[in-house]
Protein backbone atom coordinates (compact mmCIF):
# COMPACT_ATOMS: atom_id res chain seq x y z
CA UNK A 1 0.00 0.00 0.00
CA UNK A 2 1.52 3.28 -0.99
CA UNK A 3 1.54 5.85 1.93
CA UNK A 4 1.01 9.43 1.77
CA UNK A 5 2.58 11.91 3.14
CA UNK A 6 0.42 14.53 4.79
CA UNK A 7 3.29 17.14 6.63
CA UNK A 8 2.12 20.07 4.63
CA UNK A 9 -1.32 19.43 5.21
CA UNK A 10 -0.92 21.52 8.78
CA UNK A 11 1.61 23.88 7.61
CA UNK A 12 -0.40 24.56 4.25
CA UNK A 13 -4.26 24.81 6.01
CA UNK A 14 -3.43 26.46 9.37
CA UNK A 15 -4.00 29.88 8.31
CA UNK A 16 -7.85 29.02 6.74
CA UNK A 17 -7.92 26.99 9.89
CA UNK A 18 -7.09 29.90 12.27
CA UNK A 19 -10.34 31.49 10.61
CA UNK A 20 -12.87 28.63 12.11
CA UNK A 21 -13.90 27.87 15.37
CA UNK A 22 -12.10 25.01 17.42
CA UNK A 23 -13.80 21.51 18.09
CA UNK A 24 -11.27 21.02 21.02
CA UNK A 25 -12.69 21.15 24.53
CA UNK A 26 -10.37 21.97 26.37
CA UNK A 27 -9.39 24.70 24.53
CA UNK A 28 -12.64 26.04 24.96
CA UNK A 29 -12.43 25.39 28.83
CA UNK A 30 -8.81 27.47 28.99
CA UNK A 31 -10.42 30.85 27.41
CA UNK A 32 -9.56 32.86 30.33
CA UNK A 33 -12.72 34.49 32.30
CA UNK A 34 -12.76 37.75 31.57
CA UNK A 35 -11.77 39.95 34.63
CA UNK A 36 -14.25 41.59 36.22
CA UNK A 37 -14.97 45.18 35.10
CA UNK A 38 -14.83 47.88 38.25
CA UNK A 39 -17.13 50.16 37.66
CA UNK A 40 -15.31 53.84 37.41
CA UNK A 41 -16.59 56.51 40.30
CA UNK A 42 -18.39 59.18 39.20
CA UNK A 43 -15.76 62.11 38.86
CA UNK A 44 -15.85 64.52 41.24
CA UNK A 45 -17.96 67.65 40.77
CA UNK A 46 -15.55 70.47 40.73
CA UNK A 47 -14.91 73.38 43.71
CA UNK A 48 -18.52 71.26 45.24
CA UNK A 49 -18.68 73.61 48.20
CA UNK A 50 -18.14 72.02 51.48
CA UNK A 51 -20.09 73.20 54.37
CA UNK A 52 -19.79 72.92 58.17
CA UNK A 53 -22.30 70.94 60.07
CA UNK A 54 -22.08 70.35 63.97
CA UNK A 55 -24.37 68.14 66.43
CA UNK A 56 -24.47 67.90 69.52
CA UNK A 57 -24.71 64.41 71.51
CA UNK A 58 -24.47 63.05 75.16
CA UNK A 59 -20.87 62.97 76.53
CA UNK A 60 -20.93 59.00 76.42
CA UNK A 61 -22.83 58.72 73.51
CA UNK A 62 -19.84 60.75 71.88
CA UNK A 63 -17.22 58.38 73.98
CA UNK A 64 -18.57 55.40 72.47
CA UNK A 65 -18.51 56.77 68.88
CA UNK A 66 -14.93 57.90 69.23
CA UNK A 67 -14.15 53.91 70.79
CA UNK A 68 -15.75 52.51 67.57
CA UNK A 69 -14.44 54.65 65.30
CA UNK A 70 -10.87 53.79 66.54
CA UNK A 71 -11.38 49.99 66.15
CA UNK A 72 -12.58 50.70 63.19
CA UNK A 73 -9.57 52.97 62.04
CA UNK A 74 -11.58 55.56 60.81
CA UNK A 75 -12.18 59.20 61.76
CA UNK A 76 -15.42 59.99 63.89
CA UNK A 77 -16.68 61.80 60.55
CA UNK A 78 -15.52 59.35 57.98
CA UNK A 79 -17.15 56.42 60.85
CA UNK A 80 -20.25 58.52 60.73
CA UNK A 81 -20.58 59.36 56.81
CA UNK A 82 -20.20 55.78 56.33
CA UNK A 83 -23.13 54.82 58.63
CA UNK A 84 -25.37 57.20 56.98
CA UNK A 85 -23.71 55.70 53.71
CA UNK A 86 -25.49 52.45 54.48
CA UNK A 87 -28.92 54.40 55.10
CA UNK A 88 -28.56 55.04 51.55
CA UNK A 89 -27.07 58.77 51.96
CA UNK A 90 -24.83 59.17 48.81
CA UNK A 91 -21.88 58.90 50.16
CA UNK A 92 -18.64 58.42 47.88
CA UNK A 93 -15.49 57.38 48.58
CA UNK A 94 -13.37 60.46 48.34
CA UNK A 95 -16.23 61.77 51.54
CA UNK A 96 -14.52 59.32 53.69
CA UNK A 97 -11.04 60.34 53.27
CA UNK A 98 -9.08 61.96 56.35
CA UNK A 99 -9.15 65.07 56.07
CA UNK A 100 -6.80 65.54 59.09
CA UNK A 101 -4.11 64.24 56.86
CA UNK A 102 -4.96 66.03 53.77
CA UNK A 103 -4.57 69.38 56.46
CA UNK A 104 -1.62 68.28 57.51
CA UNK A 105 0.34 67.31 54.63
CA UNK A 106 -1.37 70.85 52.96
CA UNK A 107 0.73 72.53 56.37
CA UNK B 1 -5.20 3.85 -0.49
CA UNK B 2 -8.08 6.51 -0.54
CA UNK B 3 -9.23 8.99 2.29
CA UNK B 4 -12.83 9.98 1.64
CA UNK B 5 -14.16 12.95 3.51
CA UNK B 6 -16.86 13.28 4.14
CA UNK B 7 -17.96 16.91 4.70
CA UNK B 8 -20.78 19.62 4.99
CA UNK B 9 -21.09 22.46 7.26
CA UNK B 10 -25.18 21.60 7.73
CA UNK B 11 -26.22 18.79 10.20
CA UNK B 12 -28.03 16.12 9.11
CA UNK B 13 -27.82 15.88 5.51
CA UNK B 14 -26.31 12.04 5.47
CA UNK B 15 -22.91 12.35 6.36
CA UNK B 16 -23.11 9.51 8.68
CA UNK B 17 -25.17 7.56 6.53
CA UNK B 18 -23.07 7.83 3.80
CA UNK B 19 -19.84 6.91 6.35
CA UNK B 20 -21.67 3.72 7.15
CA UNK B 21 -22.51 2.78 3.87
CA UNK B 22 -19.06 3.54 2.48
CA UNK B 23 -17.11 1.64 4.94
CA UNK B 24 -19.68 -1.17 4.93
CA UNK B 25 -19.73 -1.97 1.49
CA UNK B 26 -15.87 -1.59 0.95
CA UNK B 27 -15.73 -4.09 4.16
CA UNK B 28 -17.93 -6.46 2.74
CA UNK B 29 -15.78 -6.06 -0.83
CA UNK B 30 -13.35 -7.40 1.75
CA UNK B 31 -10.98 -4.02 1.79
CA UNK B 32 -9.18 -3.25 5.33
CA UNK B 33 -11.32 0.04 6.30
CA UNK B 34 -11.08 2.61 9.03
CA UNK B 35 -12.96 5.37 10.37
CA UNK B 36 -12.14 8.68 11.95
CA UNK B 37 -15.09 10.53 13.44
CA UNK B 38 -14.54 14.25 13.83
CA UNK B 39 -17.89 14.95 15.07
CA UNK B 40 -19.46 15.21 18.31
CA UNK B 41 -22.56 13.28 18.27
CA UNK B 42 -19.82 10.32 17.65
CA UNK B 43 -23.38 8.70 15.70
CA UNK B 44 -20.24 6.66 13.28
CA UNK B 45 -18.26 5.14 16.19
CA UNK B 46 -21.18 4.04 18.39
CA UNK B 47 -22.61 2.23 15.06
CA UNK B 48 -18.74 0.57 14.63
CA UNK B 49 -18.79 -0.13 18.04
CA UNK B 50 -22.50 -1.26 19.16
CA UNK B 51 -24.32 -1.98 16.43
CA UNK B 52 -22.36 -3.07 12.77
CA UNK B 53 -20.76 -6.64 13.11
CA UNK B 54 -17.99 -5.73 10.51
CA UNK B 55 -14.23 -5.47 11.71
CA UNK B 56 -13.75 -1.47 11.34
CA UNK B 57 -11.25 0.77 12.94
CA UNK B 58 -12.77 3.68 14.40
CA UNK B 59 -11.45 6.51 15.96
CA UNK B 60 -13.87 9.79 17.67
CA UNK B 61 -11.45 12.70 17.38
CA UNK B 62 -12.57 16.11 17.93
CA UNK B 63 -8.56 17.53 18.40
CA UNK B 64 -7.75 19.44 14.97
CA UNK B 65 -4.06 19.09 16.03
CA UNK B 66 -4.69 15.46 15.84
CA UNK B 67 -6.48 14.91 12.84
CA UNK B 68 -3.48 14.27 10.71
CA UNK B 69 -1.70 12.33 12.63
CA UNK B 70 -4.59 10.27 13.12
CA UNK B 71 -5.13 9.67 9.14
CA UNK B 72 -1.45 9.22 8.74
CA UNK B 73 -1.59 6.87 11.54
CA UNK B 74 -4.87 5.08 10.00
CA UNK B 75 -3.27 4.39 6.54
CA UNK B 76 -0.73 2.81 7.62
CA UNK B 77 -2.08 -0.36 7.81
CA UNK B 78 -6.14 0.12 5.63
CA UNK B 79 -6.67 0.32 2.14
CA UNK B 80 -9.17 3.13 2.68
CA UNK B 81 -9.54 5.10 5.83
CA UNK B 82 -13.42 7.65 6.06
CA UNK B 83 -13.72 10.73 7.41
CA UNK B 84 -16.67 11.86 9.47
CA UNK B 85 -17.01 15.63 10.00
CA UNK B 86 -19.10 17.44 12.23
CA UNK B 87 -22.06 19.48 10.78
CA UNK B 88 -20.09 22.90 11.21
CA UNK B 89 -17.10 24.73 9.48
CA UNK B 90 -14.45 23.89 12.12
CA UNK B 91 -10.69 23.14 12.44
CA UNK B 92 -10.98 19.75 12.09
CA UNK B 93 -13.16 19.99 8.96
CA UNK B 94 -10.41 21.80 7.13
CA UNK B 95 -7.46 19.21 8.34
CA UNK B 96 -9.61 16.41 6.94
CA UNK B 97 -10.57 18.33 3.91
CA UNK B 98 -6.74 18.53 3.58
CA UNK B 99 -6.02 14.88 4.27
CA UNK B 100 -8.69 13.88 1.09
CA UNK B 101 -8.36 12.35 -1.96
CA UNK B 102 -12.19 12.95 -2.14
CA UNK B 103 -14.51 15.01 -0.52
CA UNK B 104 -18.12 13.93 -0.59
CA UNK B 105 -20.54 16.87 0.10
CA UNK B 106 -23.94 15.56 1.05
CA UNK B 107 -27.35 17.31 0.45
CA UNK B 108 -30.57 16.52 1.76
CA UNK B 109 -34.05 18.64 0.74
CA UNK B 110 -33.94 22.07 1.79
CA UNK B 111 -32.57 25.48 0.96
CA UNK B 112 -29.91 25.34 3.91
CA UNK B 113 -28.76 22.16 2.59
CA UNK B 114 -27.96 24.05 -0.66
CA UNK B 115 -26.66 27.41 1.29
CA UNK B 116 -24.15 24.90 3.32
CA UNK B 117 -23.28 23.11 0.62
CA UNK B 118 -22.24 25.70 -1.44
CA UNK B 119 -20.23 27.20 1.61
CA UNK B 120 -18.76 23.79 1.92
CA UNK B 121 -17.49 23.88 -1.80
CA UNK B 122 -16.07 26.92 -1.27
CA UNK B 123 -14.03 26.10 1.54
CA UNK B 124 -12.57 23.23 -0.06
CA UNK B 125 -11.26 25.33 -3.10
CA UNK B 126 -9.96 27.45 -1.12
CA UNK B 127 -7.86 24.48 1.56
CA UNK B 128 -7.27 23.35 -2.35
CA UNK B 129 -5.46 26.78 -3.60
CA UNK B 130 -3.59 26.79 0.19
CA UNK B 131 -2.00 23.56 -0.86
CA UNK B 132 -1.59 23.97 -4.64
CA UNK B 133 -3.70 20.44 -5.42
CA UNK B 134 -6.79 20.40 -6.67
CA UNK B 135 -9.10 18.51 -4.23
CA UNK B 136 -12.10 16.65 -5.89
CA UNK B 137 -15.44 17.23 -4.28
CA UNK B 138 -18.78 16.60 -5.54
CA UNK B 139 -22.52 16.98 -4.05
CA UNK B 140 -24.46 13.90 -3.13
CA UNK B 141 -28.80 14.24 -3.07
CA UNK B 142 -29.40 12.38 -0.31
CA UNK B 143 -33.30 11.69 0.92
CA UNK B 144 -34.36 12.23 -2.64
CA UNK B 145 -37.91 11.53 -3.34
CA UNK B 146 -38.42 11.30 -6.82
CA UNK B 147 -41.15 12.52 -8.62
CA UNK B 148 -42.23 15.51 -6.41
CA UNK B 149 -41.50 19.36 -6.83
CA UNK B 150 -39.36 19.35 -4.07
CA UNK B 151 -36.94 16.64 -5.77
CA UNK B 152 -36.81 18.87 -8.70
CA UNK B 153 -36.51 22.23 -7.08
CA UNK B 154 -33.46 21.50 -5.08
CA UNK B 155 -32.19 19.84 -8.64
CA UNK B 156 -32.73 22.98 -10.17
CA UNK B 157 -31.20 25.12 -7.32
CA UNK B 158 -28.20 22.59 -7.11
CA UNK B 159 -27.80 23.54 -11.06
CA UNK B 160 -27.99 26.97 -10.80
CA UNK B 161 -25.70 27.15 -8.43
CA UNK B 162 -23.33 25.16 -10.56
CA UNK B 163 -22.21 22.77 -7.89
CA UNK B 164 -20.68 19.24 -9.46
CA UNK B 165 -22.82 16.48 -8.52
CA UNK B 166 -22.61 13.03 -8.53
CA UNK B 167 -25.27 11.11 -11.34
CA UNK B 168 -26.40 8.98 -8.43
CA UNK B 169 -29.19 10.21 -5.93
CA UNK B 170 -29.26 8.61 -2.82
CA UNK B 171 -33.33 7.88 -1.89
CA UNK B 172 -35.42 8.44 0.86
CA UNK B 173 -35.50 4.36 1.57
CA UNK B 174 -35.96 2.65 4.12
CA UNK B 175 -32.92 0.38 3.70
CA UNK B 176 -30.42 3.27 4.14
CA UNK B 177 -33.06 4.52 7.84
CA UNK B 178 -32.62 0.84 8.78
CA UNK B 179 -28.73 0.59 8.48
CA UNK B 180 -28.50 2.83 11.40
CA UNK B 181 -30.20 -0.10 14.19
CA UNK B 182 -29.51 -3.34 12.40
CA UNK B 183 -25.98 -2.62 10.97
CA UNK B 184 -27.17 -4.37 7.73
CA UNK B 185 -25.20 -2.95 4.97
CA UNK B 186 -27.96 -2.53 1.38
CA UNK B 187 -26.76 -4.83 -1.40
CA UNK B 188 -29.43 -5.66 -3.20
CA UNK B 189 -32.44 -3.58 -4.41
CA UNK B 190 -33.01 -0.08 -5.15
CA UNK B 191 -30.91 0.60 -1.86
CA UNK B 192 -28.00 -1.45 -2.83
CA UNK B 193 -28.13 -0.47 -6.67
CA UNK B 194 -28.11 3.20 -5.55
CA UNK B 195 -24.95 2.36 -3.23
CA UNK B 196 -23.05 0.11 -5.66
CA UNK B 197 -23.49 3.36 -8.59
CA UNK B 198 -22.35 5.92 -5.49
CA UNK B 199 -19.34 3.70 -4.46
CA UNK B 200 -18.38 3.14 -8.38
CA UNK B 201 -18.80 7.05 -9.03
CA UNK B 202 -16.46 8.07 -5.56
CA UNK B 203 -13.87 5.15 -6.56
CA UNK B 204 -13.21 7.25 -9.80
CA UNK B 205 -13.28 10.58 -8.67
CA UNK B 206 -10.26 9.07 -6.30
Amino acid sequence: MSKKDFSNVTADLSALAATLPTQRTSAVAAVPALPLVKTPAPPKPKNEPVTQFSLSLRKDLRKQLSRLADDAEMTMRAFVLDALKAKGLDVRDDDLVDLRKERHEVG
Amino acid sequence: MSIITIATTKGGAGKTTIARLLLGRLNLHGMKTAALDADFNHSLTDWVTAVSKLPIKVVHELDETRIVPTVSDLQEDHDMVVIDTAGAASQATIFAIGCADVVIVPVATSNSDIIEAIKTINLIKSAGMMMKRDIPAKVVLTAVQPGTNLAEHIEKEIAKAKLPVFEQRLHRLVAFQEMSFTGVIPVNGPAGIQATNLLSEIIDLA
